[in-house]
This record gives C-alpha cells, sequence and structure tokens, in this order.
C-alpha cells in the first residue's frame, strides 16, 4: 500500500500543485477517455468541473463575507453562539469532488458494487455516480482525524455494501409508495437512507404507543400548494437574512443586503450545482456502459438518485414544516453551532421518512423533529473539517482569516459522519480508549441495521402476501 | 418549438439528466425542443400551463388537473439504451400528434 502511494505521489503531486479545479480537470477527463467516453465528450465534462469548482467558490465567498460579521452582531445582541454558515448541499459535494480522493473512493465502490453483484450478495446495479460523494466525504472525515487510508477505504466499504443491501431492502416499498409495477427497475442507495434504522425504531414506537396519531394526517399536496413559492429557495435566503439582520441589529440597509445576499446565494448554489451536474454526465454514462456491458444476461435493480421519490407530495410538506421548527431547535440546542441557511429544506432526512413512515405525515414530521438535533450535532461536529477541505481545494479563498466555519445542516448520513470521526481519532494512534468507543459504536450501529433488516424483511413478506392475494 | 417540462425532487440532478437526454435525442431525430428542468414542489398550475409535455420522474400528485400530455421519464436515468428508447419513442409520438 505504501509503495503504491508513494508512486502514485511521484506522479499526482505535481498535478496536485496546480490547485483543485486544474487538478480535477485533468483527471477527470482522462478517468472518462479511460472509460471510452469519446475524447469531446471527456473534456467538456471536465472542463465544467473546474467551472464548477471556481463559481462555488465565489459564491461561497459572496455568502460567507457577508454573513460572518453579520453572525459576529448576531451572537453579540443575542447570546445565541450560532457562528457556522449553513451553505447547503451544493458547496459539499462541489468540494468533495475537488479532492482526488473521491475518484479513489469511486473505483473501490464500483469494484465493490460488481462484486456484490456477481456473488449475488445484492440486486442492484449503481448509476448514480454523481452522489458517490457521500461516502466520499465520510473517507475524508476519517482521514482528516488520521490520515489512514486503509482504515477510511475499509469504513467506505463497510458503508458501500450496507447501501446497496438497504436498496434491495427498499425495492418494494417503492413500488407500493410510486405504484410501480415489478418490471420497473428503479430503487436508490442514496446514504440519506441509513437513517431508516433509527427512524424505525421511533416509527415503531408511535404505531404501539400512540397509533391514534395517523387519524390526523393531512393532504400533503393542498399543504404545499398553499405554501407556494413562500417556501422557494430565494424566499427562504431572503427571510434567513433578514432574521440574521434584524437579531444582529443592523442598519436597514445592511438587512436589505443580508436579505438579497441570501436570496442571491441560495440560487447561485443551486444553478452552479447544475453545471456540476452536466460535468458528471460523461463520466457516468461510461462507468454505466462499462458496468452493463459486464453483466450481460443478468437483471437487476438499478441505483438512482432520491428524486424519484418527490413524486409524493408528503416528503416536501414534512420538509416544509420541519424548516420552521428546525429553526427554532437550532436556537436553543445546547452544543449547535449553525443558523440554518442553506439546508433548512432538509432534503438530507424526509426521503428516509417518507420510506419508513410509508406517507404517514404526522409521524413524518414527529420523527423528523426529533432527528433534527442529530443533524445539527453532526453539521457542527464536521464543520472545521469541511472548512478546512473547501481551504485545501480553493473554494474558500477568504473566509479562513476571519475564523468562519461553513457546513451543510442537513448533510445525509449524520449518524455516519459520528462513527467517521470515531473511528478517525482511533486510528491516530490506536490508543486503547478511543478504539474501544470506535469499536463500541460500530457494534451498536451495525446491530440496529441488523434489527432494521429483519424488520423490512417482513415488511417485503407482507408486501408479497399481499399481491399474492390480489 | 416543443416545450417541454421535466421535474425532480431537486430540480437539480435528475431533471437536469432528463433534460440533457430528451434535448439531445430528440434533435437526432429532428425535433426541436427545449425542455426546462424544476424542482416538483415549485410546481403550480400556471407554469404547467406554458408548456406541451410534461416529462416528470416518475408518477406525481397535484393538487390541479394535468392539461397536457404526460410521459413518466424515469427510465431515462437508468442510462441503458433499451430502457430509454421507449421513453424516446413515446415522446416522439405525442410530438407528431402535437402537429407544431
Amino acid at each position: 500500500m505504501d509503495a503504491i502511494i508513494k508512486f502514485a505521489n511521484s506522479i499526482f503531486q505535481p498535478i496536485i500543485d496546480l490547485g483543485a479545479a486544474p487538478m480535477m480537470f485533468i483527471l477527470l477527463t482522462l478517468l472518462a477517455v479511460l472509460m471510452r467516453v469519446k475524447v469531446s465528450k471527456a473534456l467538456e465534462g471536465g472542463l465544467k468541473l473546474a467551472i464548477a469548482l471556481t463559481g462555488i467558490g465565489a459564491v461561497i465567498d459572496l455568502l460567507t463575507g457577508n454573513f460572518a460579521p453579520a453572525l459576529q452582531d448576531f451572537v453579540k445582541s443575542t447570546g445565541i453562539e450560532l457562528t457556522i454558515t449553513d451553505v447547503g448541499w451544493a458547496p459539499l459535494a462541489t468540494i468533495t469532488w475537488g479532492s482526488a480522493y473521491t475518484l479513489f473512493f469511486l473505483m473501490i465502490l464500483i469494484i465493490v458494487n460488481l462484486a456484490l453483484l456477481a456473488m449475488n450478495k445484492t440486486n442492484t446495479l449503481d448509476v448514480d455516480i454523481f452522489n458517490f460523494w457521500h461516502l466520499s466525504i465520510t473517507g475524508l472525515l476519517v482521514m482528516f482525524y488520521s490520515d489512514n487510508l486503509f482504515i477510511a477505504t475499509m469504513l467506505v466499504i463497510m458503508l458501500g455494501v450496507m447501501k446497496f443491501i438497504n436498496a434491495d431492502l427498499m425495492k418494494p416499498t417503492f413500488n407500493d409508495l410510486l405504484d410501480m409495477p415489478d418490471s420497473n427497475p428503479t430503487t436508490t442507495t442514496h446514504l440519506n437512507f441509513l437513517l431508516n434504522p433509527f427512524i424505525m425504531l421511533f416509527d415503531k414506537f408511535f404505531e404501539k404507543v400512540l397509533p391514534f396519531l395517523d387519524k390526523y394526517d393531512f393532504d400533503a399536496a393542498w399543504l404545499n400548494e398553499k405554501i407556494g413559492f413562500w417556501g422557494s429557495k430565494f424566499a427562504i435566503g431572503i427571510y434567513l437574512g433578514t432574521f440574521v439582520g434584524l437579531l444582529g441589529q443592523q442598519p436597514v440597509s445592511t438587512i436589505f443586503a443580508l436579505a438579497f445576499i441570501g436570496g442571491t446565494a441560495l440560487e447561485l448554489f443551486s444553478i452552479v450545482g447544475t453545471w456540476f451536474i452536466a460535468a458528471m454526465e460523461p463520466i457516468s454514462q461510461g462507468i454505466t456502459d462499462f458496468m452493463s456491458k459486464r453483466l450481460k444476461g443478468r437483471t437487476f435493480h438499478i441505483g438512482i438518485d432520491w428524486p424519484f421519490l418527490a413524486a409524493r407530495p408528503e416528503m416536501w410538506a414534512a420538509a416544509n414544516v420541519i424548516a420552521p421548527i428546525m429553526l427554532f431547535i437550532a436556537l436553543i440546542l445546547p452544543g449547535n453551532g449553525i443558523l440554518p441557511l442553506g439546508g433548512i429544506i432538509a432534503i438530507g432526512l424526509t426521503p428516509a421518512l417518507l420510506v419508513v413512515c410509508r406517507g404517514k405525515i404526522i409521524r413524518m414530521i414527529l420523527i423528523g423533529t426529533i432527528m433534527i438535533p442529530i443533524f445539527l450535532w453532526s453539521g457542527t461536529a464536521i464543520a472545521p473539517f469541511v472548512t478546512d477541505v473547501a481551504t485545501s481545494v480553493g473554494a474558500m479563498p477568504s473566509g479562513i482569516e476571519g475564523g468562519a466555519l461553513i457546513t451543510h445542516s442537513t448533510l445525509e448520513g449524520p449518524v455516519e459522519k459520528f462513527i467517521a470521526i470515531l473511528v478517525g481519532k482511533a486510528s491516530d494512534g490506536f490508543n486503547l480508549v478511543p478504539v474501544l468507543t470506535a469499536l463500541g459504536a460500530l457494534v451498536a450501529y451495525l446491530g440496529l441495521f441488523a434489527w432494521y433488516v429483519k424488520q423490512m424483511k417482513k415488511r417485503n413478506k407482507v408486501y408479497k402476501e399481499e399481491k399474492k392475494a390480489a | 418549438m416543443i416545450k417541454i417540462l421535466a421535474a425532480c425532487g431537486a430540480g437539480i440532478n435528475s431533471s437536469h439528466q432528463i433534460k440533457t437526454a430528451i434535448e439531445g435525442e430528440m434533435k437526432k431525430r429532428g425535433y426541436d425542443v427545449k425542455v426546462d428542468a424544476v424542482v416538483v414542489k415549485d410546481i403550480n398550475k400556471d407554469m404547467m400551463d406554458q408548456y406541451d409535455i410534461f416529462t416528470p420522474i416518475s408518477k406525481t400528485k397535484f393538487s390541479f388537473d394535468i392539461n397536457i400530455p404526460l410521459i413518466e421519464a424515469g427510465p431515462i436515468l437508468y442510462r441503458i439504451p433499451s430502457m430509454a428508447d421507449p421513453v424516446f419513442d413515446e415522446l416522439e409520438s405525442v410530438i407528431k400528434n402535437l402537429k407544431k
């Protein structure tokens, strides 16, 4: 392993020294060509990634440059210590794809996927290449604490295997929720669904103890229409800018400026996000061609990004209702350092709520509220790491000097972030106490997952029987 | 020109893949189409009325009725030609019927 890394370093160091955007332009283009993508298409993808990285840096700068001083004043005048800027998912995804390790973890996970398919341990082919960053950021987190690539890779593989198993387990529920015929191969390996076991604990509790709750379920589509544009990105940026400005006792002109900068930044994040998706397009197609060629004659489900579930209005109704609740919790939660902004519409949480509670909206909102502190604590815990990575890939030009930190308040996989931190700390020197803590956490985490697998198998058996009876 | 509305959960990843794929394939087949990609939750009746065809990622419930042809575009995301082609074929026949 060491020799490989040394050899890789001698080749990669000059490229790394160019900076993140040029480096990823070169690496992504080369990888796409290697996957037999046409050279012009491969170049298009590589260049788009470079401008997405540069663009996201510019927007982060706009947002933190204006919000960081106002947040300081907010802390002074309210005494509430919320100084971390919540930039939402797009900057985190872009920053993670700015690290060459992400391509390494991507290759490892593709091999794991193909191996599991070959051994019939999963029935899911993952073509959602873009979202491999979720596990990469977990691996990078381990390395932030320990610099141990081997342990980081092991953790990434473990979580990857769990994601594939989970994609198989959830398939009948997707068919039920979206009225898909059995012939439809859609499933997803998205990381947010690894929260399912935790949500299911509470779901079982509500089912046993408070079953009457479901009587109060309301029409989610109706609620979403009433909310209308008031729940859209720019509107949320405007509220939160105003909120920070008012409580930070800023002059009226600054309050307006913060409101409009908040709105602008949230809209720009998703626009730059689309460049970044376009950048991954050629390589995604190349990898899919590569994998499906090797699986001729085998039928399988196909893992794509979670948004096919967005067709269910309960998911949005829950996200809309949870947003103000999250803001309130953030203000009073001990140990939280984030003022929710970019991540306040919790799409890293509500798809999992939908799958476990199967659209029972009151349960979704209640359990979602219970989960919010985990997300806020996790987001707070990873802020120094996120800021460090952002700086190292050049996406955070000036923020660091003022000590400004960035994070994502509702990043999928909050529990996995804590596991990664514990594993990372344990791998740094392998002292007894941190190692035992990490092992204990892993045992508890895997135990809960095993219980969840059993529950899902029970659920899927019922689906099967219902189908037979029909 | 045919105006198509694509939709998914974040208005970023899946719907943009659908947009790119439809625009590319329809151009190849000789049709002039423009696809806009949006978030499902931002769609209202006024927006829908401005389009000729609706291509959501999966079956979607709205509080209003949809009066334009609807084609589920999810299979495009599997990135496997034999699965995506039926979607494109259906789209082509709908476009022919629109007679624009």
